[in-house]
């Protein structure tokens, strides 16, 4: 399903999708980093804004935009914030400085960016004076949109403006260009530091039929990498559309299901070590925190229109078949038919891997397990489903 | 006034780190160098990196940025260079000639004392660091000058201490030797051996007109407020021949001959001398592909 479904193949339809599954890429991102999922937006509307006051040309505005919602994607996957990853204080405050880098080689992976956003996001902490990183550019080689981003990634970040302001004015010369610094004083001056919601330039946006979906794409596999569990979106929305499939899901319902497969471990980013590695799948004593990995990851998708299909699945994938699960101890039916399938297809990919590539001595097949909790934990159902697919796939 | 640009050229260290990345490369030698920040920054991302310049205080820069794995600067050493140590006496005119020209009389007082400070430090690693530390502070006087109400009046020493503080943090050790000398292109390349050879040759008569803030901090390294430095590239491949087109062709051709051993180059150039420098890597390498990633950064990757 693309995400523009239902609202027809036209282009600019394609660039709304697009922007939305930026927007939502960007918010993931903040996530990873730790900062809140919405100051992306707050962030781009006064990149924007003051970019109007410095006369900055509507193609570099425009992609400045988007670089603001993308700032931290480098934050994903980062050696900071990754799991798998045993590094000192020091190692970690060096890895950080990777994420304008390794955030503009995402972006360049991401199709239909407005050219010049990648190099804003990597050259967004360059200081003016060429003490910022990774590139140490100084003076006029600091890009005038990546100063502005600066400007605006620092004063969202304060709580109290006025302190924000004298922060940035103080760091005119240093941090800061005194140009851009100027336009930033003017925009203070003029709006009382009230950010005016901007308007999402979809229109600079080069979509391509499927270029949201392949954002996504992106994504799915950016959180991969970051949780050390590469492969595993790709496999579990297989796993969970087949099932929704076979369990007689409508289409919408198998690319609901599939897609929430890609994107529920974004609710797992922020903790040190992945839920498997802590508890069985099929053990209670993990609920705890899978409904809060649920939550998290629901929450962020929540604000997100587009994916209100998704939502529900998300939040409900560690509900239990008979009532017992969290967050909102949903029973049988109640449970959504993609949460029930991404449920019993996490466990068993859980399962699956521990067998084939831990040493474990338990060699029981994953699915037998399975059918232990079914009923309880589980769909019978989805399970009788997953042991049909995985005969006719032998 | 002095005109101030970002720099004579780009040297973007995470994009190079790409092309590396792309090729395949652990090691890598810039016999251009410069000013090694970006030598420093592969460093930390752990390619073995050598760099090679004429201009002595880029080379002592090096020494504390590429060289030095792990020697920092503690309070009390910082303060030894940013301060008037009692006892020791300064030749605080030695940059009188430039007062009321570049600098205050406050400033070029500071700029002597900075100068005999930095001279009676005990290892490379931290003369290095702060040299590049007090080269900020050049840095941010000359703009200062431009900006005068927007940028704040800090004391010299604090804006010392502030700058030799932020260089400290790019100290670090990736677990390989990492070198730089002073000498021509041709001898750091014969010199070492790694993977990819980076040059970001000098455009041509680029040494009459260097960069302002370069050949006034060799002046300040060598404490000679009067150093000219053409006396630094006289002699050497480019400098001698630089005036002349077909001299300049055929230096840069040298080099790229006696850089057959590496099995990439990577030459960067900008959109306007492509076509002076493109036959000469198409000359000398078989594969050559054009990548230009920005407005005003090309690069021509030479493979075999």
């Amino acid at each position: 399903m693309s995400l523009a479904e239902g609202s027809g193949p036209s282009s600019a339809s394609e660039s709304a999708a697009l922007g939305d599954a930026l927007a939502f890429f960007g918010a993931v991102a903040d996530h990873a980093a730790g900062t809140p999922a919405a100051q992306g937006r707050l962030v781009a509307s006064l990149a924007a804004a003051i970019a109007q006051i410095d006369e900055l040309p509507e193609n570099e505005s425009d992609a400045l935009y988007f670089a603001a919602l993308l700032r931290n994607a480098g934050a994903i996957a980062n050696a900071a914030f990754a799991k798998a990853q045993d590094l000192n204080d020091r190692a970690r405050s060096l890895a950080r400085d990777d994420i304008p880098a390794q955030g503009a080689r995402i972006c360049r992976m991401i199709p239909g960016l407005p050219e010049g956003c990648a190099d804003i996001v990597r050259w967004q902490a360059e200081q003016w004076d060429g003490t910022g990183y990774p590139d140490q550019l100084r003076w006029s080689g600091v890009p005038a949109s990546a100063q502005i981003l600066h400007i605006a990634q620092t004063f969202v970040s304060m709580d109290d403006p006025e302190e924000a302001l004298a922060a940035i004015t103080s760091g005119a010369g240093r941090a800061f260009s005194p140009e851009q610094t100027r336009s930033f004083v003017m925009w203070y001056h003029m709006t009382g530091a009230e950010i005016a919601p901007a308007a999402v330039p979809v229109h600079a946006l080069r979509a391509d039929d499927g270029a949201s979906d392949a954002v996504l794409s992106v994504l799915s596999e950016s959180i991969d990498s970051h949780n050390a569990t590469p492969g595993r979106a790709a496999r579990i929305a297989f796993t969970t559309r087949e099932l929704v499939r076979a369990l007689e899901g409508s289409e919408a319902e198998q690319h609901a299901a599939a897609l929430a497969a890609e994107i529920f471990a974004l609710g797992e980013l922020r903790d040190a070590q992945m839920e498997d590695e802590q508890f069985d799948p099929l053990a209670r004593l993990g609920l705890d925190l899978r409904t809060q990995h649920a939550v998290c990851a629901a929450d962020i998708i929540r604000r997100h229109p587009f994916l209100r299909e998704v939502e529900p699945i998300v939040r409900a994938r560690a509900e239990w078949f008979d009532g017992t699960g969290g967050p909102q101890r949903l029973r049988s039916g109640d449970i959504p038919l993609g949460a029930r399938a991404l449920s019993v297809a996490v466990a068993y990919d859980a399962l699956e891997q521990a067998r084939t590539t831990k040493i474990t001595e338990d060699r029981t097949l994953p699915v037998t397990r399975l059918e232990t909790a079914s009923g309880t934990q589980f769909d019978p159902a989805a399970v009788r489903a997953l042991a049909g697919i995985l005969k006719q796939h032998a | 006034m002095i005109e101030l640009h970002e720099r004579t050229r780009r040297i973007c260290a995470s994009r190079i780190e790409e092309i590396l990345l792309q090729y395949g490369c652990k090691s890598i030698v810039d016999p251009f160098m410069g000013i090694p920040t970006h030598l420093n920054y592969l460093k930390r991302h752990d390619f073995a990196v050598h760099g090679g310049d004429l201009v002595e205080w880029f080379v002592r820069a090096g020494d504390g940025l590429v060289v030095n794995d792990f020697t920092v600067l503690r309070d009390n050493e910082v303060a030894e260079i940013v301060e008037m140590l009692p006892g020791r006496i300064y030749s605080v005119d030695l940059f009188k000639a430039w007062e009321g020209v570049f600098f205050t009389e406050e400033q070029c007082i500071y700029l002597g004392v900075w100068h005999d400070n930095v001279h009676n430090l005990r290892s490379d690693g931290q003369t290095g660091l702060a040299i590049f530390g007090l080269w900020n502070v050049l840095c941010y006087w000359l703009q200062k000058a431009h900006f005068p109400d927007d940028m704040q009046d800090v004391p010299p020493s604090e804006l010392a201490w502030h700058y030799i503080r932020k260089t400290e943090r790019w100290v670090s050790t990736n677990l390989r030797r990492n070198t730089v000398r002073r000498s021509d292109v041709l001898t750091t390349i014969s010199a070492q051996q790694a993977d990819a050879l980076f040059l970001s040759p000098p455009a041509r008569n680029s040494f009459r007109s260097a960069d302002a803030r370069i050949w006034m901090w060799e002046a300040w390294w060598q404490g000679n407020p009067y150093y000219n430095i053409e006396h630094a590239y006289r002699d050497s491949l480019f400098g001698a021949r630089s005036s002349d087109e077909q001299g300049y062709a055929r230096a840069f051709a040298s080099v790229l001959s006696n850089a057959q051993d590496y099995p990439v180059v990577i030459v960067q150039t900008t959109e306007s001398r492509i076509k002076e420098l493109e036959p000469h890597v198409r000359n000398a390498r078989p594969k050559v592909e054009i990548y230009s990633p920005a407005p005003g950064e090309t690069y021509l990757i030479g493979t075999k």
